[in-house]
């Protein structure tokens, strides 16, 4: 009996709850108590001479690799300076949706991360103009991220991809074109060794190795536009041709991406069974968890149709939120400036990060020998750029992805059958 | 007695509208202004245009053949899981309430897979599927049936109604218990002394007194089934080539990947009635046999 | 002979239940690995048993504050759900009228609307309370609870519902009779014979409330909110996971509702027990 009467207490008290909770109105003064985490209100630990105390910025960017860093970075940040940051965490693969979801809530972040590309080219609406900022100055050229004229992003830093080698199994001067390219991974196969690895996840099955034919083109952009309209294809054009040939001498050599994941395809190539992977210089974070591998990597052009640079682009761009307040615009922008301009905050970016910097103002120092790559083929222009950011929104998962899928597991498609799928897969996505 | 009703009204408002409300706002009125995007195009961004465009989107999707597709591997997948899960759940139901002295642990260890989900759990059945089997296939020498069932369109589809089972299993276990429960112990007691053997005592007693539980388990499976996203996204991630894209992940791509936004969610609505009426159906029909005391 | 086929049942269940287990067995063993040993074979047993990638999860997902949060949210909205949808679906049952079967018709149909085409309207919905009613639904554990009590309730009318029909009437009327108003008739009468399906509704909400990522990643945004899914997000790279600690994070997460379930499951037997005098 005691029992039950403490039971309708509590029912009428949480009933009371929902009622007033669905009421809302009324009850709006008691529930405002959880509010002041967005507003600036909260005292900083250092109140000492700030030369001016900005408002409180939240901070939601896809790296996860760097989130740790960051959030340190914003500590700093606010010991020396006495503002602060909230850093946001996300999960790498589902960023877009949240940041989508957190706009739409009216409550998005103050900078957030935008990939090169497409992806830039949707959240368009809510770039706020960095052009007159100084640190803008110290992009390096062709690097900023633009709206017409206007500078509305910063690039993280830049990042490139080609064919990861091992220096004890392959020599570049095997590699220089189609035929040495087939012959090193038959030579290859006939000792045991896997000569070349895709996985099979979207941008390393097929995202990143159809960039080359691509990129290879005197305009990709324009190419890119004819292609979604119609007025080429891919199965006339001859860098394509070649592509088809590249990807049938894998198929005919190589063990099926699709049974290989990213940390196999790496692992592999790690413990030297694998001699080169098509992959970027982020997977030598993966590689430095195998500690000492006992051989020297490099990193070289995949050879088609006579190329002999690696693509370099810039993945990710910080910018700013034009939709949120005046005051937070300007805590944001200040914070950006402290970023690339103070010695604290340059010297996270190279050696905290570990990005390569895509500034002037910069000095890379330090690289893993994959960057360095990068690095030094960024500095000499011997790059070429990530037409894949200009491809049409989804595309490479949605469409590309299926169309490669279906050229690995059918054991008789040829190159010829395959660019036709990737012809119609294109056309089916860029609707 | 106006009064009466009055207050009987009143009662009926205090027991029933807290939720109501919380659910609406929460629910229903998300879901309304679904159905209103369905009928714009729009690219999901809320500070872009929406463009009013009627119909089109219904009349575009019809054409999908993809879309078309997902609809049939998402109901080829519902109806393997629908027997799998509540079968699997019955027998682990009828063994952990018996008399077994494991049962206690049964009962947990049945249910633990419920607990793992999102990306690990993907990582952890890619791992069994690609390598686990390739490896007993080798050993046994059984390679018709132990080889990477990821890359076979089929096997993947079949791959994925055992991730599902296994997971839903111990769920809707958890449900059957709660049935079983509830039938009174005299009833079998007296059956036995009657002679009944085991599987008289189910088919006439258990089965017929679980229909409440059927209902439940039937609808809810077929609900995750329909709605299956995370495995989905996590093992096959909708290939190979297309061939496990169920219909949640089709949604979900065509609003976030594609940002046809309009598209999407004409797709939902139209998916929404279709199995909204088969399952009413089915809850409407298991309803009929259902043993009131 | 009994004993005989009463050992054999328990050894094939035994069996039974480890295979069905492995899956688990694999995440156990590769949270102690490191990258390459988890390359080298993810069957094995793992070289040795340090528990360095629990510590270090524990600490990069900040455990105890999100244990808090974790805690905070799912029991808060698992007790709302329970109370209101009882009351909900016993009225419903109850008054056998149009309105009751719309209203149940509407709860069950709406659990077929898969999340991710609500995610978007949801939150203009919330942000459009926040501006126009002024209460901050977004951000707040408290916003996250109402949300969870709004997603949960169907399911839980439709358990409460299936099972309150088996209860008998008679009792409530006898009650009525006793001058009980209708609040004494449920809390004293009617909630205490729904012992055993409670359970199965907070059982079951517990697990999906205290796992669920997408949800709460698009409510909660600082980190000192941040529940137990949320915080794993460090060990989840846009290419990659970090196997080990990701494991060590997810063993961590489910063994409070290990421990719940099996605390629970015992109370759904001591129900049964109970339930005899009925």
């Amino acid at each position: 009996m005691k029992k039950v009467k403490r039971l309708s207490v509590l029912l009428t008290a949480t009933t009371m709850v929902g009622l007033l909770a669905a009421c809302g109105n009324s009850s709006g003064g008691n529930a405002e108590s959880g509010s002041p985490s967005a507003s600036g209100a909260s005292p900083a630990a250092s109140s000492s001479a700030a030369p001016e105390k900005l408002k409180k910025i939240s901070l939601f960017q896809s790296k996860v690799e760097i989130a740790e860093s960051l959030e340190a970075l914003a500590k700093t940040y606010q010991k020396e300076t006495g503002n602060e940051v909230e850093v946001w965490g996300s999960a790498g693969d589902a960023y877009a949706t949240q940041l989508q979801a957190k706009l739409a809530s009216g409550e998005g972040p103050t900078i957030f991360s935008v990939a090169t590309g497409e992806e830039a080219e949707k959240f368009k609406s809510y770039y706020a103009d960095l052009s007159n900022e100084p640190f803008t100055k110290d992009i390096a050229p062709n690097m900023a991220l633009k709206d017409g004229d206007k500078v509305v992003g910063v690039p993280y830093g830049v990042e490139g991809f080609g064919l990861v080698y091992n220096k004890s199994l392959v020599d570049p001067k095997d590699v220089t074109d189609l035929d040495s390219f087939t012959k090193t991974l038959e030579k290859l196969k006939a000792e045991g060794k896997n000569g070349l690895s895709l996985s099979q996840e979207a941008y390393f099955l097929i995202g990143h190795i159809i960039n080359t034919p691509f990129a290879l083109q005197s305009d990709p952009q324009g190419f890119i536009e004819k292609l979604n309209k119609g007025e080429v294809k891919m199965a006339d054009t001859k860098e394509f041709q070649e592509f088809a040939k590249f990807m049938e001498a894998i198929k005919a050599n190589t063990p099926n991406p699709m049974e290989v994941k990213y940390d196999t395809q790496m692992g592999d190539f790690a413990t030297g069974k694998t001699a080169m992977v098509h992959q970027g210089n982020w997977s030598y974070g993966m590689l430095k968890d195998y500690g000492d591998l006992g051989f020297d990597i490099g990193m070289m052009a995949l050879p088609l149709a006579g190329n002999d640079k690696i693509a370099v682009g810039v993945a990710s761009n910080w910018v700013v939120n034009a939709k949120a307040d005046p005051d937070e615009i300007k805590a944001a922008k200040a914070f950006l400036n402290w970023l690339f301009t103070s010695e604290t905050g340059k010297n996270a970016i190279v050696n905290e990060f570990k990005f390569i910097p895509a500034m002037t103002n910069i000095e890379a120092t330090n690289l893993d020998p994959l960057s360095q790559t990068v690095y030094e083929a960024t500095k000499s222009g011997q790059t070429i750029p990530w037409a894949l950011n200009y491809f049409p929104q989804g595309i490479i998962v949605n469409d590309l992805a299926p169309a490669a899928q279906q050229f690995f597991l059918d054991k008789n498609m040829t190159g010829e059958q395959f660019l036709k799928n990737l012809d119609a897969a294109w056309a089916k996505g860029a609707k | 007695m106006s009064t009466r009703k009055r207050k009987e009204k009143a009662w009926y408002a205090l027991f029933t509208l807290p939720l109501v409300l919380i659910f609406t706002t929460v629910v229903i009125v998300p879901f309304l202004i679904g159905i209103g995007y369905s009928f714009v195009e729009w690219d999901g961004i809320p500070a872009n245009p929406k463009v009013f465009v009627g119909f089109d989107n219904y009349a575009e999707l019809l054409k999908d053949e993809r879309f078309l597709a997902s609809a049939w591997h998402t109901i080829e997948f519902t109806v393997l899981a629908l027997v799998l899960v509540n079968l699997f759940g019955l027998i682990f139901s009828l063994i952990v309430t018996t008399k077994l002295r494991v049962r206690n642990a049964a009962r947990t260890m049945f249910f633990l897979p419920n607990l793992i989900g999102g990306l690990i759990l993907g990582y952890i059945w890619q791992f069994i599927f690609t390598d686990v089997f390739k490896y007993v296939g080798e050993k046994t020498g059984l390679q018709s049936i132990f080889f990477n069932w990821l890359i076979d369109p089929q096997f993947a589809l079949y791959a994925m109604v055992v991730v599902f089972t296994w997971q839903m299993a111990g769920y809707t276990m958890i449900i059957y218990i709660a049935g079983i429960q509830g039938i009174p112990d005299e009833l079998n007691e007296a059956a036995k002394v009657d002679g009944a053997n085991l599987w008289h005592r189910l088919t006439r007693i258990v089965f017929p007194l679980l229909m409440p539980s059927f209902t439940i388990c039937l609808f809810l499976t077929l609900s995750g089934a329909f709605k299956i996203f995370d495995v989905n996204l996590s093992l096959t991630k909708g290939g190979p080539n297309n061939a496990t894209e169920m219909f949640a992940m089709n949604i979900y791509n065509e609003i976030f990947g594609y940002g046809h936004y309009g598209l999407g969610q004409a797709k939902a609505i139209v998916f929404f009635v279709i199995v909204a009426a088969v399952t009413l159906t089915q809850v409407v029909i298991t309803k009929k046999r259902e043993v009131q005391f | 002979m009994k004993t005989m086929s009463r050992t054999a049942g328990n050894g094939l269940l035994v069996l039974l239940a480890l295979a069905f287990l492995s899956p688990i067995y694999l995440m156990l063993v590769n949270s102690f690995k490191n990258r390459a040993e988890l390359y080298r074979n993810a069957l094995a047993l793992p070289s040795s048993f340090s528990f360095q990638y629990y510590d270090k999860a524990m600490e990069k997902m900040s455990f105890f504050t999100a244990f808090g949060n974790s805690l905070y949210v799912t029991i808060v909205s698992v007790v709302i759900v329970v109370v209101l949808a009882s009351m909900t679906a016993w009225m419903l049952v109850r008054t056998d009228d149009k309105l009751s079967r719309i209203i149940f018709l509407v709860f069950v149909s709406t659990m077929l609307i898969p999340f991710q085409t609500l995610m978007m309207p949801l939150m203009q919905v919330m942000d459009w309370i926040r501006t126009n009613l002024h209460i901050p639904m977004l951000n707040t554990r408290e916003g996250l609870i109402y949300m969870n009590v709004g997603f949960h309730a169907s399911m839980a009318v439709f358990l409460y519902h299936g099972f309150i029909k088996s209860v008998p009437v008679a009792l409530e009327e006898a009650a009525t009779l006793d001058g009980c108003s209708k609040f004494g008739v449920f809390w004293r009468i009617v909630f205490p014979m729904l012992k055993t399906i409670t359970i199965t509704v907070a059982i079951l909400d517990v697990i999906a409330m205290w796992n669920d990522y997408l949800l709460p990643s698009l409510t909660l945004s600082d980190k000192g909110l941040r529940t137990i899914p949320l915080s794993t997000f460090y060990f989840f790279g846009e290419f990659t996971i970090q196997w080990n600690l990701a494991m060590a994070g997810l063993t961590l997460t489910i063994i409070p509702v290990v421990i719940f379930y099996i605390f629970a499951q015992k109370y759904i037997i001591k129900g049964i027990a109970a339930g005899a005098v009925k």
